[in-house]
């Protein structure tokens, strides 16, 4: 029987359509995955169930009661509940608080302590989790704390419990653990709705499996009646459309930058080449370690061990100024909280980790700073009626081009692009891609981090695979497909 | 066209609205009483005054770099006991004195600073704690005495006059002003101040020492404190352990009326300074119309929230 149903969802945010007509059912008491890409629309999708996103378009039918949309309230009251990745809870109560926070049990005015222990205890026996209800929350570990977000939800009553990646930060007796934990609810006629990134799991403890891709259904299949390529197949799908400047420039033989065993900041044994001149990419799911990696870099997070070397000289990189000051320049992934500083000028913005260098003594040349502000402007092509405006007063793709005018008037040889067209649309992607494309004609090498599957295979010459903090591979252009850097990113291959 | 004309009429009003509040309140004084526009009231206020606009540039700054400093006061009180009783017992010479005194502070602010990032905490929070300290140490100084006979050379700091007309103390706080306005707003180190301030995120990230960046600011503001406290007891002619304390609110409601931005970034200093007369003015006439101390003080208080509710509302039509 069907318990819930979404019919023909659509959601548009500004510029992007998050999802485009979407209709998934799921039966009572099935354990039925979603996946798909990054990007591909599933937490938008868990949020219209949980209420947190209304649709433009579409319905929701829950136990034969259509609704338009929900909202987290209504979502609550008819046993809908999510255990997100990052869980919210009370970190400095106990358990037994926690779990009776909302529930509206306690009738008189004091909170009876011992009957709510009691009736917690009980709960996560259940679940062979043997821990007293009187622990603090932060006390427990990331497993035992999930544990405690399923027994919230099944104080609610829950019908239908949505798990996002649950076995993201757990381990694997854990993992064992909750599987049983899933199987006995399952048993229980709970719907759960399991979303998860690690293929190889949902072959052991799911029934169906529904794909999105690029914010479309793809299809809904029986597990049995797959495999992990035949899934990776589906939510890849996609032909590439050549919607890419040409790079007619090779990379040069000569080698700028040599990274060997980088360990640090939940990185482990990185080791890659970075060719003059060359556009390197960099795949992996979320937490892969890519941002981590970068950062690691660019003086930013503290190296444990290994080299990075530079033209053959082994580098000392502390901090970013020790990055910038051999010639590494940063886009950062977060443009608005790390890129800009958005209530201050375009100039100001531009000049402001070179400022020392336009100065006479102590005091700023104004001539100077608004010379290099006109000459790194035009050469990004930044689109603003002067460049006294605001930062923050810009589109996506020319605040992304203020702070690629701010890192090259640091006069960098190697640039690191971190979600270089995150937010961006599409005609700035391809202006932003161009300008990469000229700088690297001008002898400049870059390293390209990106969650976008079409311009990874794009604008990369190689690709570097993480998986999980590790670096699971690295594909040559000839062997490049969306197939071979998913199964890395998956760590399957 | 007139849309634009009225617009930039609207920025000239906020771009001046402190020496327009400024304006208004002389006028309103000025009318409840006659004791108010007069050379020698005017000259009091100025004087009284001048201590605190010089601390709250210290205060502005640490803002602007996005930190806080609830320790000014006992930090005021520290210097003030100290140069006090090593005048008043002849131990030392008025010149060594003074520098001992900016000495200290320079070493309390910079203590400051370093905790805040240390302890990788908030500086409201670090220097609540650090108050406590440098107020025990006050006390320890002084013993709880009140140092008089101070020597002429030094309360001519606080008191005397440059060609008999204009107020030493106003001077020298002119000049303190001046320098760290252009420090600010024109030199390398005020536009990172600015930078750490606005998004320290960002600024790590474009390659500046944050670290190092806010533990200058605090040492910086450890000499416009030990200034100020100087200055103060020369004035009075007397130091004890309460000399200074409860000033560093004085400086920060002048700035948040101001507009400087809580979170940092965003300041202008000499508004900030207007705010301080603000202040005063405001004090200094409800004295003169009789309204005693304590309803001064929930003046205060509402002046501070009812800034707080305009910087609100003025950060959102951003």
């Amino acid at each position: 029987m069907e318990l819930l149903e979404l019919h023909n969802i659509t959601k548009r945010y500004p510029g992007v359509t998050a999802l485009d007509n979407v209709s998934i059912s799921f039966r009572e008491g099935e354990v039925h995955a979603l996946v798909g890409e990054n990007g591909a629309g599933k937490s938008t999708f868990i949020k219209t169930i949980s209420g947190a996103v209304q649709p433009n378009e579409g319905e929701i039918v829950f136990d034969g009661v259509t609704y338009d949309h929900l909202t987290p309230q209504k979502s609550l009251e008819l046993g809908i509940s999510v255990v997100y990745q990052e869980m919210i809870q009370f970190e400095a109560m106990s358990v037994a608080d926690n779990l009776f926070m909302s529930d509206g049990s306690d009738g008189g005015l004091f909170v009876n302590d011992g009957e709510r222990n009691k009736k917690a205890a009980e709960l996560l026996e259940k679940f062979q989790c043997h821990i007293s209800p009187k622990t603090w929350i932060r006390e427990l570990s990331m497993a035992n704390r999930q544990i405690v977000e399923i027994c919230k939800a099944i104080l609610r009553k829950a019908r239908v419990l949505i798990l996002d990646e649950p076995t993201a930060s757990i381990t694997v007796e854990e993992q064992r653990r909750l599987f049983d934990v899933i199987k006995d609810l399952k048993k229980q006629g709970v719907t759960i709705i399991y979303i998860s990134h690690r293929l190889d799991e949902l072959f052991e403890i799911c029934d169906r499996v529904s794909i999105l891709r690029d914010g479309q259904y793809i299809k809904t299949i029986d597990i049995q009646d797959t495999d992990k390529q035949g899934l990776i197949k589906l939510m890849v799908g996609r032909e590439l459309s050549e919607n890419y400047p040409v790079k007619d420039n090779l990379p040069e033989e000569e080698v700028v930058l040599k990274i060997e065993n980088l360990c640090g900041n939940g990185v482990k044994n990185i080791s890659f080449e970075l060719h003059k001149g060359e556009i390197l990419g960099f795949a992996g799911l979320v937490g892969a370690g890519r941002t981590e990696t970068m950062m690691l870099l660019y003086g930013a997070a503290p190296i444990e061990s290994g080299i990075v070397s530079m033209n053959g000289e082994t580098l000392s990189i502390r901090r970013p100024a020790d990055a910038m000051k051999a010639g590494i320049g940063l886009i950062p992934e977060d443009r608005k909280w790390q890129g800009c500083f958005l209530d201050k000028p375009i100039y100001w913005n531009i000049s402001i980790s070179n400022i020392k260098t336009l100065c006479d003594g102590p005091f700023i040349n104004s001539k100077k700073e608004a010379a290099q502000a006109d000459l790194y402007g035009e050469r990004m092509r930044i689109k603003a009626p002067d460049f006294r405006v605001n930062a923050g007063a810009l589109s996506g793709g020319n605040q992304q081009k203020v702070v690629i005018a701010k890192s090259m008037a640091s006069l960098p040889d190697i640039l690191i692009f971190d979600e270089p067209t995150r937010g961006i649309d599409i005609g700035a992607r391809y202006e932003i891609y161009q300008l990469m494309i000229d700088l690297t004609k001008e002898g400049k090498s870059i390293l390209m981090v990106s969650s976008d599957m079409e311009e990874l295979l794009g604008m990369s010459e190689r690709i570097v695979v993480l998986h999980e903090g590790e670096q699971t591979g690295t594909i040559e252009k000839p062997d490049f497909s969306q197939e071979r850097v998913l199964e890395l990113a998956s760590g399957i291959a | 066209m007139e849309q634009k004309t009225k617009k930039s009429f609207g920025q000239i009003v906020s771009n001046f609205s402190m020496p327009i509040l400024l304006g208004l309140l002389v006028l309103i004084f000025s009318i409840l009483s006659d004791k108010f526009f007069t050379p020698l009231n005017l000259t009091n206020i100025l004087v009284q005054n001048v201590h605190i606009a010089i601390c709250a540039t210290g205060v502005f700054m640490i803002m602007v770099s996005g930190g806080c400093d609830l320790s000014i006061g006992y930090q005021m009180s520290v210097a003030a006991v100290l140069v006090a009783k090593l005048l008043s017992n002849g131990v030392m010479g008025v010149v060594p004195a003074i520098l001992l005194g900016i000495l200290i502070c320079v070493a309390l602010g910079c203590f400051n600073g370093v905790m805040s990032i240390a302890l990788n905490s908030q500086p409201m929070i670090v220097t609540l704690g650090t108050m406590a300290i440098f107020q025990g140490i006050s006390f320890l100084i002084s013993g709880s005495k009140t140092y008089h006979n101070l020597p002429r050379s030094f309360m001519f700091l606080g008191q005397g006059k440059v060609f008999g007309v204009i107020p030493l103390n106003a001077l020298i706080a002119l000049i303190i002003i001046v320098i760290v306005g252009i420090i600010l707003s024109r030199t390398h180190i005020g536009r990172k101040i600015y930078a750490v301030g606005d998004n320290p995120e960002a600024a790590k990230l474009a390659g500046l020492n944050v670290a190092k960046i806010k533990i200058l600011v605090f040492t910086c503001a450890g000499i416009l404190v030990g200034i100020s406290a100087i200055l103060l007891a020369a004035r009075s002619g007397s130091a004890d352990s309460n000399t200074g304390t409860g000033i560093e609110f004085t400086g920060i409601i002048a700035c948040v009326l101001s507009g400087v931005a809580l979170k940092g970034g965003e300041g202008t200093l000499w508004k900030a300074i207007v705010a301080v007369f603000i202040l005063g003015v405001l004090s200094n006439g409800m004295q003169l119309i009789n309204l005693g101390t304590y309803p001064q003080y929930i003046a205060k208080g509402i002046i501070m929230l009812a800034s707080l509710y305009l910087s609100n509302k003025t950060a959102k039509a951003a």
